[in-house]
């Protein structure tokens, strides 16, 4: 008999241990629960028990795969059908609780944290009880860096598979080590990943937020997902200090980790030989630039004011984060249009943020504008630069491919919202949000307003979009080509 | 431990393979970006694009921190060049591959190791080596010897008329009443199987034995064949490696050197003098008639041509030639071993890369065998005091299954430990593992 095409035992082992770790991470929810005494004890007990026990039980049935070899095909399975598991398994609080009663309405709930999207069904955040908002952002904090890659780095999983799930999930056309071995490489980005927690959480509580507030936040600023704690996001605050802080924090997470190691390290000069760095902090300086006199013209406050709203509004949108300390849909048609073309954008490769990121539209302008040197010159070979070395042309491909795909699953979607009975608007910008991993989109689903209007059948597609864009499209496209599900 | 490779070919990518699997940072540099890419998603390890002979590359997999660099490319200057760059920027050990065997005379050892180079390997030289030995014992497909011959370990083929076929190797038992020698491992088609007392035996298997020296007679008895004595030699292909068993052979046995290149000959005639060199294509089954292959006790085929190599000692076994060995280029051809009527499939990049291979070993590992074609490792560990293995009988230790340990050697006596035997220290163990289990074994013996 033939070798079955997927070694189903070995997937449901390694998701076995996805849900495992997805209980145990619930399990400081039931710390924040009993601290403040609120009723989400009973509701954060029962789902850990029954993330544990099912992974438990997923690891006992599939034990003897367990130092099996994971094939590339198995890869891309297990790391999609991974992070459905983790939202199944991550909307139980909310249903228990009946902080979320629908089941469309948490899992995208669960499906925008663990993507780092932020966008929210929730139209009353500051009434959930606190071990409920600190899941919120734990799904988030997990869906930052990826739980294959924390994965990797905790388990005795093998080096061989290890690679596998690790370019199905992290982001950006290139994975780089900065370890010979995958396991060590991943341990890296979460030392820094839990560090630049921490120390965030640590400034936060200097410029006066209280310890609950300071922990979520540098949770979900890191993540670069943007759940608030406040309905009001960022703006509630109303803190220059703070907002400094994490439009720094929002700008380091949407910076390369591999980048980050190295400054660690004190490689600095390494950040000034990376063209991609160099465009993102361009990008980020111009568009201030920019922006700033518009945003002035369209509203009452001092420049100033204007200056600190557009920073952070450009740096959150950017970076993909989605928080708000204003509402940027209030600021005139060509301010609203700039921030809805962000929402495609991303930052780093490599980062923790969503979108298309920057390197590949650096890659491709630079492309687009060689091929009018290629006309007049035929037979020249002209090759793309980046960080001074050539662009292979199959990379090239691969990103022309991956921006089409791309932008054709944009128009689908929003096709299909639109056809669900969904405004031009709201179509548009909450498919590209949920695409991009960002968050708000504009008009009735603006930094001011949330999901909670939107059709059941929507948030399923949205959700559904959300997981597409974090796993950078192919991951999971693949598990609908016909070629995956045969031998040649 | 750190370890850098410069040459992602055959023994490069082997030996990342080996040591990949047993969690060692390595780093791989080749010029070749495809087969890099290939590698780097197949096996756990960082991969560098780059000249190896340039410094930048060099920095770039941090040499200065590195505790063995071993260069492996296929131009002997880069090697060299590289291992004495290494050195010089404080890689703790080098090794590099030559092929100019001048270089590994006594009288030079000491200018290498003022240039910096701990260890030259030369694939040739091992490999006309091990084909000497399989010579010298003719029966046997693979022949190692610990301690100056005090244990062997051996795989030979088992006859249909043994007494062994079709029998475990409990209802065998009687044929050894001594426990002079036991049974480890054998290997069927493309399986190697661990035995234990359940395990049938089939005609053809090859079974690797562990033995002291008397008993090595017996056990060629029940298996069935017989000792025969290897006098007339054909070696097809004057290549180096040809030319280097030649050389090796050619005072013991009458040896014929089929080379089809007419000025090749002429310089190996000048070199050979006790060799008859004959100019005939190897492919061409008459002249090696008219030469006498029906009269040869041993063929060997080494040319640069696996398939050639493969089918001219299948005609050589169709002609009555007792031992034949095949020299083959593609490893991936090696499983296929003994189960197509060739003796010994021999390729020289394996042979090679368990060579440097026993330079990365933790533990006293003072020799490691590779069997042929077969994915395991035999080797010799000095007992330290406290180790793991010192504190229970074996068969309470709870060893991995697909390891064994075969063989024992105190106070320069080899023999066979059974259940509850217990090592101790300064005891030599001969360790037969499979490859990926290699790492468990070496935490008993720490």
């Amino acid at each position: 008999m033939a070798r079955p095409l997927i070694n189903s035992s070995v997937t449901l082992n390694v998701i076995g241990s996805l849900i495992l770790i997805m209980g145990v991470l619930m399990l400081p929810s039931i710390g924040f629960s009993i601290y403040y005494g609120e009723d989400d004890f009973y509701p954060f007990i029962t789902s850990a028990g029954i993330a544990l026990l099912v992974g438990f039980i997923l690891k006992i049935l599939t034990r003897q795969s367990k130092n099996a070899e994971i094939k590339k095909r198995d890869g891309y399975l297990i790391v999609t059908a991974g992070w459905v598991s983790m939202a199944i398994f991550g909307t139980l609080p909310y249903l228990l609780s009946g902080s979320i009663p629908t089941i469309s309405g948490a899992f995208f709930e669960t499906m925008s944290g663990l993507s780092t999207t932020g966008a929210t069904v929730l139209d009353n955040i500051e009434e959930l009880p606190h071990g409920m908002l600190f899941w919120r952002s734990m799904t988030q904090w997990i869906g930052g860096m990826g739980i294959i890659v924390l994965t990797i780095a905790i388990l005795p999983l093998l080096g061989i598979g290890g690679m596998e799930l690790f370019v199905a999930e992290a982001p950006g056309p290139t994975k780089d080590k900065i370890h010979p071995r995958i396991k060590e490489t991943a341990k890296r980005l979460w030392v820094i990943y839990v560090f630049l927690t921490v120390l965030e959480t640590i400034i936060l509580l200097f410029c006066g937020m209280n310890f609950f507030d300071a922990i979520n936040h540098a949770l979900t600023t890191n993540s670069t997902g943007g759940f608030s704690t406040k309905q009001d996001s960022i703006a509630a605050f109303n803190s220059p200090l703070i907002e400094a802080v994490i439009i720094f924090f929002m700008f380091v997470a949407g910076t390369n980790f591999t980048l980050l190691y190295f400054g660690f390290k004190g490689k600095f000069s390494k950040f000034w030989k990376n063209d991609e760095f160099k465009w993102y902090l361009g990008a980020v300086i111009l568009l201030i630039a920019l922006l700033t006199p518009v945003v002035h013209a369209n509203t009452d406050g001092t420049f100033l004011r204007a200056f600190r709203e557009t920073s952070f509004q450009v740096v959150s949108t950017i970076t993909t984060t989605g928080y708000a300390s204003a509402d940027f849909t209030t600021w005139g048609s060509l301010a609203t249009f700039i921030f809805f073309l962000l929402l495609f954008s991303g930052a780093s490769a490599g980062s923790t943020s969503g979108g298309i990121k920057i390197v590949r539209i650096v890659v491709l302008m630079k492309n687009g504008f060689l091929e009018f040197k290629k006309r007049l010159h035929p037979n020249a070979v002209i090759p793309v630069y980046l960080n001074k070395q050539k662009v292979p042309s199959h990379i090239i491909y691969n990103l022309l491919a991956f921006i089409f795909l791309y932008l054709f699953v944009f128009v689908l979607g929003s096709v299909v919202m639109t056809g669900l009975g969904e405004n031009f608007e709201v179509a548009i910008s909450s498919v590209a949000t949920s695409l991009g991993n960002v968050g708000p989109g504009i008009s009735d689903i603006g930094p001011s307003h949330t999901f909670s209007a939107i059709s059941p059948a929507g948030k399923w597609l949205l959700s559904f979009l959300m997981l597409f864009g974090r796993l950078e499209l192919f991951t999971v496209a693949l598990l609908f080509t016909p070629y995956y599900w045969r031998r040649n | 431990m750190k370890i850098i490779i410069t040459g992602a070919g055959a023994v490069g990518f082997h030996l990342a393979k080996m040591m990949a699997s047993e969690h060692q940072d390595i780093y791989l540099i080749d010029q070749n970006a495809d087969r890099l890419n290939y590698i780097q998603s197949n096996i756990d390890i960082f991969t560098i694009h780059g000249d190896a002979k340039s410094i930048s590359v060099l920095k770039e997999a941090k040499v200065e921190s590195c505790d063995l660099l071993i260069a492996v490319t296929s131009s002997e200057e880069t090697n060299l060049l590289v291992s004495i760059l290494a050195k010089k920027f404080g890689a703790k050990r080098t090794i590099a591959r030559i092929n100019n065997l001048e270089l590994k005379d006594e009288d030079n050892a000491d200018l290498l190791e003022s240039l910096g180079i701990d260890e030259l390997i030369s694939p040739v030289q091992l490999a006309s080596e091990e084909i000497k030995r399989l010579i010298n014992r003719s029966v046997f497909t693979d022949d190692h010897e610990f301690e100056g011959g005090k244990l062997t370990v051996f795989g030979i083929s088992v006859h249909e008329k043994s007494a062994l076929v079709d029998k475990t190797i409990q209802e065998s038992s009687y044929l050894n009443p001594d426990l002079n020698f036991k049974p480890i491992a054998l290997h069927r088609k493309e399986d190697t199987i661990i035995v234990n007392a359940n395990t049938k035996i089939k005609s053809h298997d090859i079974i690797y034995f562990i033995s002291n020296p008397d008993s090595i007679d017996h056990i060629i008895e029940i298996c069935g064949q017989e000792c025969f004595e290897i006098r007339n030699i054909m070696i097809l292909g004057g290549s180096s490696i040809g030319y280097q068993t030649a050389k090796i052979l050619e005072l013991e046995y009458n040896v014929t050197l089929v080379e089809k290149n007419r000025e090749r000959c002429e310089e190996l005639a000048s070199e050979l003098k006790e060799t008859l060199i004959i100019n005939v294509d190897g492919r061409n089954v008459a002249a090696l008639e008219e030469e006498g292959l029906a009269d040869m006790d041993a063929f060997i085929a080494v040319t640069a041509d696996s398939e050639s190599n493969i089918m001219s000692s299948l005609v050589a076994t169709n002609h009555n030639v007792k031992k034949t060995i095949a020299r083959v280029e593609n490893i991936d051809y090696i499983h296929l071993s003994q189960n197509i009527g060739i003796d010994t499939l021999i390729n020289k990049k394996i042979i090679a890369a368990s060579n440097i291979f026993k330079y990365v070993r933790k533990g006293d590992v003072t020799a490691i065998a590779n069997l042929h074609g077969v994915d395991a490792e035999i080797i010799e560990f000095i007992v330290k005091p406290g180790s793991k293995v010192t504190q229970r009988p074996i068969n309470r230790l709870r060893f991995p299954r697909t390891a064994n340990i075969a063989g024992v050697i105190r106070d320069n006596v080899g023999f066979i430990p059974f259940g509850s035997f217990r090592l101790k220290e300064g005891d030599r163990a001969v360790v037969f593992s499979l490859t990926e289990s290699i790492h468990l074994i070496e935490k008993y013996f720490q």
